[in-house]
């Protein structure tokens, strides 16, 4: 009886208040993860999640560098041999200590065929050319490539170290939901399509040398929690139901920064937008059009009235903050009447048809680019797609007759390999505008090898001032992530590497 | 119903849901896209890692092929492997089906409650201002977009009111271990009534406007049966012995009207199952419909497979309920 | 439809009889549509929408796609920030909302009375021939019909759509394809009940082929209902219009329909309102009219809620 009484009270105490505690830090995530497993899945928003559970070899300091995690040094041995010594001291969750074992085994996870109950790991793209993990001594490990591959410590930071006894305790089947990590929050539920409930391990071992304060945790809960409609997700941010939401619409930033509670948080994004031209059909097959597709967008306008300003204009297809980035190349400058002179000198002289491909997601920002165009000699459309369909539509560019392609890439290892090459490279598996240049293509394969890091940088430059002449893509901008966080959050800063990890985070209030 | 009659009955599932597998088969397979670029997304892909993620997901093989497996491996309740969870289809399904019969049952509930109460009413003054304003009022819910209308309702009750939260199905201070999945019954099993009402605040917003949507039709079905119950002559002959209005009109007339009122219901259960994704959606509700929307976004074949038989056969159930109940409330009917 | 109430006709006077029953029986039905006053206005609000939906062009103040950035989000007239000459304001990329509001009018109509159109057509053809045929041809269509009541509506349009990808014409035959299996339920019940009466007898006695008893003496008197449910469905349609446009899966830009006005503008719910609160009360006006007024027309038609 006297049970019932006190529920009932909490019961109005809750209804009244909420169910707002001290330390819980809430988020508000657009989209659900898809398993807990880290080595079993292709998906950024996942790993986001896992990050927080699992710590890695290494990891990136918020402006990208590449810092030792668990490892208390990381250093390359020859061309093709790089050794990591493991702190001493780390534990997993269950209390056992992380050794050099568990590394070798998450990597041999990683890259042997068939390793992972009888299939192979999504991610073994994602580790290179790795042909052995051999321990060492208890605390240090050596990764063996098969050939040169500089993008190695780049690409590390994306893989999370499992505990071999659990996996191996769970197999591969219980990893998709019995998350064991070494990283700063243990798992306590994850609700499917509802949320990741989280608590702080108070074991850690604090983190990144490199990345002050190191310690445990800051709040005793982290919450994932799935709110897929950006209205809502607003509204939940507006409410006090989250502290922190993700991908926070350009148009509700003032909004949110009018709030007495909220704020907006920023970051360099890593995800470049530009238009496909379909290079190997008129009208585009001609240097010209392109060029003038370039001087007839308003880049600058688009960029203040649609984004907010929170974006910069691109000269090239990678970040100013990658590395390679070529900081010579000025954007193309909206000219229109230069644009008009173009077209009719490639035989356009009344005018241009054209149609851009987009879907839903950037609709706007399509019309909006379609709309500039159109006062520069172009008579610009847009058409809309389904996101997956457009990819299949445009994968062979000899065989469609589509011409522009409103679309982005994203690289979060700011190197030009997640991305040059894709994109830019002949016939490689993101380059829908057909391109194709011997000169470019050597550039590239070479760079894919060179260990010399000045001497690589100069060869993404040297591809990209070729490219930037024979303009296959219109650039056209790199935005911000844009977060919104409740001012309870503090000491946490978004990562240009659009993962949030909170252990440093703190609520007050 | 004579055994015989129920056999011949659920013989007549399997051409009917054999139908149905091979529609969303070939629909999954003439849309466009490459599950497989998709998984890999824009990070970096070796052509090898493309193929052996190809063989995982059983691409490799024709279509034709395919769809023999996947009605051979269906007949015994295997559905493959969901592409993107990487787990086994059949357990990515059912631990989203309690949220979304949860749901789906606490929509109706209002569906009915509001349907049959205004289709009484308007029934009973038909004609008159009342009956008018029934009317439009159990229509407002199935004229508005329904993302359009939750949104509204969250601007309002979660985000100027503060009475209501936004998302989700219950809040973190109460948290219940799962039993059934049914938070609501859950959280009396845990004996926690707080959690039971936060449960139910979580439920509120999402299932009026679920409700809201259906009751217009209940309201039509309860007011029309009605009206021809009112118009029987047992009713009149009652009236005329002196029975007081209101005894005669719960007593004989409701008892009738809601025969064919509770029946649709049991129909339209199965509707409401069906369509909730984009509710589900507004209100971070993690129930089927979402899932299985996302499942045909990033063509993930298995899982669109798997859940549109489980609609179906859902659906079949339902009216075979529906027939059972209609026989079971109305004594002249003999099935 | 009563059976009692006719008279056993002449055989050779048969389909005049069938004709001038179903006549009777339609300006009965049309005096007690238009006694309910609520009906007949919703009507005419209708009539009202259609209007302009018709004359968009002379109507809208301005372009509906001319874009101007620097009136993006521009407020109502009378708000501060507003001005008169765009009195509804501006939506994201600065076009009329009004304008794109009242060509909206024409498009979501247009899916509307088109969806509505071929199922009823397609539905009637399939009724009429479940029903008076009865047999194999009853079997196949009852299963097809089976087929697409099991598969959840708005999946088996999502899917269609993902097929085909986003456009007007798609919408049109995404949801067609299943929407005529409601009017065919409806004309092959009508049609069970008309083939055993008197004037049907009479007029295969006499020796009329299967079409002529089909389309001239049953088709006349399952009109109504079929002219009933099909309204009602009008009104669902528009809605799922809005779904599909929700979902990313609406019409081809820049032609605005309402169903993507509202979905493209419920992110500025906070903020700027009137992006897709305007285009929102369109809808909820017209749907609720159409709605009313189909059942005025149902109470009208329905024998059984004659007075």
């Amino acid at each position: 009886m006297r049970h019932a009484a006190v529920a009932v009270s909490t019961a109005l105490t809750l209804l009244l208040a909420g169910a707002a505690s001290a330390a819980e830090l809430r988020v508000g995530y657009s989209s659900d993860i898809t398993t807990l497993d880290p080595a079993n899945h292709r998906s950024r928003v996942t790993e986001g999640v896992i990050h927080n559970m699992y710590d890695a070899v290494v990891t990136r300091t918020d402006d990208m560098k590449v810092v030792p995690e668990i490892a208390e040094s990381f250093k390359q041995i020859d061309a093709t041999t790089y050794e990591a010594k493991i702190r001493k001291g780390i534990k997993f969750h269950d209390g056992s200590a992380l050794t050099a074992e568990d590394v070798k085994f998450t990597f041999d996870r990683l890259t042997k065929e068939n390793a992972m109950g009888g299939k192979t790991s999504p991610r073994k793209s994602l580790v290179g050319p790795v042909a052995d993990t051999i321990v060492v001594d208890p605390l240090t490990v050596r990764f063996k490539l098969g050939n040169p591959w500089p993008i190695f410590p780049a690409y590390l930071p994306f893989n999370q170290v499992v505990s071999k006894a659990h996996v191996e305790k769970v197999g591969t089947d219980g990893m998709a939901t019995k998350a064991m990590g070494s990283g700063p929050f243990k798992l306590v539920e994850w609700r499917r399509g509802d949320s990741v409930i989280l608590e702080r391990f108070a074991d850690y071992y604090g983190g990144a040398a490199d990345i002050p304060p190191a310690g445990p945790a800051r709040v005793d809960r982290l919450i994932f929690k799935v709110i897929p409609e950006p209205a809502s997700r607003v509204a939940a941010l507006m409410a006090g139901e989250v502290d922190l939401i993700d991908e926070l619409p350009h148009h509700a930033i003032k909004q949110i920064e009018g709030n007495p509670k909220t704020r907006v948080l920023k970051t360099n994004g890593t995800r470049s937008f530009f238009i496909d031209l379909n290079n190997r059909k008129p009208p585009f097959n001609d240097a010209r059009v392109r060029q003038a597709a370039n001087h007839a967008v308003n880049r600058q306008l688009i960029i203040d009235r649609i984004l907010n300003g929170l974006a910069v204009p691109l000269a090239t297809l990678i970040s100013p903050d990658s590395y390679g980035y070529n900081a010579a190349l000025k954007p193309y400058a909206y000219d229109p009447a230069r644009a008009k002179a173009l077209l009719a000198e490639a035989g356009h002289p009344n005018g241009l048809e054209v149609t851009i491909d987009v879907d839903n997601a950037f609709k706007d920002q399509a019309e909006a680019v379609a709309a500039s165009m159109s006062q520069a000699g172009f008579k610009a459309s847009v058409r809309l797609w389904e996101r997956t369909a457009l990819t299949d539509l445009w994968k062979d560019p000899e065989k469609h007759d589509r011409q522009m392609q409103f679309r982005s890439w994203g690289d979060g290892a700011l190197d030009p390999v997640g991305i040059f090459v894709p994109v830019l490279k002949s016939r490689d598996r993101g380059n829908f505008s057909g391109y194709s240049n011997a000169e470019v293509d050597k550039l590239l394969t070479a760079a894919d090898t060179e260990t010399d890091v000045a001497k690589r940088s100069k060869m993404y430059q040297d591809a990209q001032a070729i490219i930037h002449k024979e303009t296959p893509l219109i650039y056209l901008w790199l935005p911000q992530d844009v977060y919104g966080a409740s001012k309870r959050l503090k000491s946490w800063q978004p990562s240009p590497r659009g993962i949030i990890k909170l252990h440093r985070a703190q609520v007050e209030g | 119903m004579t055994p015989v009659a129920l056999v011949e009955r659920l013989l007549q599932l399997v051409p009917v849901l054999l139908g149905i597998a091979a529609v969303v088969f070939f629909m999954m397979a003439l849309t466009p896209g490459d599950p497989v670029e998709l998984m890999l997304g824009d990070a970096l892909a070796t052509p090898e890692q493309k193929e052996s993620l190809r063989r995982d997901m059983g691409l490799d093989r024709p279509a034709p092929e395919r769809f023999a497996l996947f009605l051979k491996n269906a007949a015994t309740g295997e559905f493959g492997m969901s592409f993107h969870h990487r787990r086994p289809v059949g357990q990515v399904i059912l631990e989203r089906v309690p949220a979304t019969v949860e749901l789906t049952l606490a929509s109706m509930l209002i569906a009915l409650v509001l349907g049959i109460g205004l289709g009484v009413l308007a029934a009973v003054k038909r004609d008159s201002w009342i009956d008018r304003v029934a009317t439009v009022t159990s229509l407002v819910g199935v004229s508005m977009p329904g993302f359009w209308f939750g949104i509204l309702l969250i601007l309002l009750f979660a985000v100027a009111l503060g009475v209501l939260p936004v998302s989700g199905r219950i809040g973190y201070a109460g948290e219940v271990p799962f039993v059934t999945r049914f938070l609501l019954v859950d959280t009396l099993i845990a004996g926690r009534v707080d959690s039971f009402l936060d449960a139910l605040r979580h439920l509120l917003l999402p299932a009026v406007t679920l409700g809201l949507a259906m009751a217009a039709f209940l309201m039509r079905v309860t007011r029309a049966s009605m009206l021809e119950a009112l118009a029987q002559d047992y009713v009149t002959f009652a009236e005329a012995k002196g029975i007081s209005r209101a005894r005669v009109l719960f007593r004989h007339a409701l008892k009738n009207a809601l025969i064919p009122t509770v029946t649709v219901a049991a129909i339209e259960t199965g509707t409401l199952l069906g369509g909730n994704m984009i509710v589900e959606t507004v209100f971070g509700w993690p129930g089927l419909g979402r899932l299985v929307v996302e499942g045909i976004f990033t063509r993930n074949y298995p899982l669109v497979q798997a859940c549109v038989l489980l609609y179906a056969v859902t659906y079949v159930l339902l009216n075979f309920c529906a027939d059972l109940l209609y026989a079971a409330l109305n004594p002249r009917v003999r099935l | 439809m009563t059976a009692g109430a006719v008279e056993t006709p002449r055989p050779d006077a048969a389909p005049e009889a069938a004709r001038a029953r179903a006549q009777s029986i339609l300006a009965a039905n049309l005096r007690d549509f238009l006694a309910n006053r609520l009906a007949v206005g919703s009507a005419a609000v209708v009539l009202l929408f259609a209007a302009m939906a018709v004359f968009a062009p002379l109507i809208a103040p301005h372009d509906p796609y001319a874009s101007d950035l620097f009136r993006r989000l521009q407020p109502p007239g009378w708000m501060e920030g507003g001005e008169w000459a765009y009195p509804l304001g501006c939506d994201a990329l600065g076009r009329d909302i009004l304008s794109r509001a009242i060509y909206g009018a024409r498009v979501s109509m247009t899916i509307g009375v088109a969806v509505m159109l071929v199922a009823a057509v397609v539905g009637m053809l399939a009724g009429l021939a479940a029903g008076y045929r009865r047999g194999m041809t009853d079997v196949v269509i009852a299963r097809v019909v089976d087929v697409l009541l099991g598969f959840p509506y708005l999946i088996l349009a999502i899917g269609l759509m993902a097929v085909m990808g986003p456009g007007l014409g798609n919408i049109v035959l995404a949801l067609a394809i299943k929407e005529w299996v409601l009017p065919c339920r409806v004309v092959r019940a009508e049609t069970l009940a008309a083939r055993e009466m008197d004037y049907v007898e009479a007029a295969r006695a006499l020796g009329a082929s299967q079409r002529h008893i089909m389309l001239r003496e049953i088709l006349p008197n399952v009109l109504s209902p079929l002219v009933v449910v099909s309204t009602f469905r009008m009104a669902t349609i528009i809605i799922m219009e809005a779904s599909l446009s929700f979902l990313g899966l609406g019409v081809q830009p820049p032609v605005p329909s309402w169903g993507s006005m509202v979905a493209d503008g419920r992110q500025f719910l906070i903020g700027a309102w009137w992006v897709s609160t305007f285009p929102g009360v369109m809808i909820l006006l017209l749907v609720l009219a159409i709605n009313l007024a189909s059942q005025g027309l149902r109470d009208a038609f329905d024998p059984r809620l004659r007075r």
